[in-house]
């Protein structure tokens, strides 16, 4: 059954390459620096329409799930671009239907600002992930600069009634909360945008 | 897309546009706190439908960031210029400009340091 927010994800499936493409011009570099760190099996987390694709290494093996059908039938054209192999599923974040100790890494973009639970998604995160395995994220937190912070909360209001997008968590501390250990915090934009790389011991 | 002259020109431009939309707005006979004020949200308000505008080309936090805070500034002096008498609109247009580069350099910078290797440093508690 589509819950309310598949339902928002599909609505903005049509557009949302084109709200995101200001970013993806700015963000290419630092997200393809992150993402040299992947290797072996891969999850990525939250593909959306797989805009990141085009900044991953070639050669890997990908499964890449999201929560709207409509949004992996956009991914599809540019998974089926990539120098490597990714495999498409429908899933949600806080129930990976993978076993234990499935994935070398994992690897989310822009995600732990929606996720209702972002706590309980990244323990479901460290379960599948090895022991030995790498988190990788590409996200945006709440800054520590009282006037940064106070426009991010303010605009935070409009994001969440509009398609449920938090601008004020604080995902590297949701990250410790799981139970990783944060190895690399490096940012990307002001103390707002964050390549973080985490383990899972 | 070189954004170290674009991110200027978008912090002049929508300077400029906050000046005049906030000049045309409030009313010149208020008192210059309440009037500052109201030129201060009124400006961030504009600021909050310009970032509507111009995210999906320049970037979603590069664009809100800025101009919120040029927004509320050139607001602000917008505001209190109104209560001093008659200004000429232009010269309140080139004042939004100058604010809206000036903030677009300081975020600039701020940024920079932001991506030091000393901020990024494992140690680091900031």
């Amino acid at each position: 059954m589509a819950t309310s927010s598949t339902k928002g994800y599909d609505r903005v499936a049509n557009v949302f390459d084109f709200l995101r493409g200001g970013d993806m011009k700015r963000w290419c570099a630092p997200q393809t620096r992150l993402f040299e760190n992947m290797n072996g099996k891969v999850l990525y987390v939250g593909a959306g329409t797989g805009q990141e694709i085009v900044n991953f290494p070639p050669g890997l093996n990908i499964t890449a799930i999201d929560l709207s059908l409509k949004m992996l039938e956009k991914a599809r054209p540019r998974a089926e671009a990539y120098n490597g192999k990714i495999n498409l599923e429908i899933m949600d974040a806080h129930r990976l239907a993978f076993p234990d100790n499935s994935f070398d890494t994992v690897v989310t973009v822009c995600v732990f600002c929606t996720v209702t639970d972002p706590v309980h998604g990244l323990e479901e995160i460290k379960r599948v992930l090895k022991p030995d395995g790498k988190l990788l994220m590409f996200e945006h937190v709440m800054s520590r600069n009282p006037l940064y912070g106070l426009i991010l909360k303010m605009m935070s209001l409009f994001t969440v009634a509009l398609e449920g997008t938090h601008l004020d968590r604080n995902t590297v501390s949701n990250i410790r909360k799981a139970g990783f250990a944060v190895e690399k915090e490096q940012n990307a934009y002001l103390d707002i945008v964050k390549a973080i790389t985490a383990n899972p011991n | 897309m070189n954004f170290k002259i674009i991110d200027p020109l978008i912090g002049a431009g929508s300077g400029a546009a906050i000046a005049t939309l906030v000049y045309f707005i409030l009313p010149g006979d208020w008192n210059m706190i309440p009037c500052m004020i109201a030129g201060g949200l009124s400006g961030m308000g504009i600021a909050f439908f310009l970032t509507l505008l111009l995210m999906p080309f320049f970037g979603a936090f590069e664009v809100m960031i800025p101009l919120h805070i040029i927004g509320m500034i050139t607001g602000m002096m917008v505001g209190m210029a109104l209560t001093l008498g008659s200004t000429p609109t232009f010269c309140l247009t080139t004042l939004g400009g100058l604010t809206g580069i000036t903030v677009a350099i300081i975020i600039y910078f701020s940024n920079k340091k932001h991506l030091s290797p000393m901020r990024n440093s494992p140690t680091n508690p900031l």
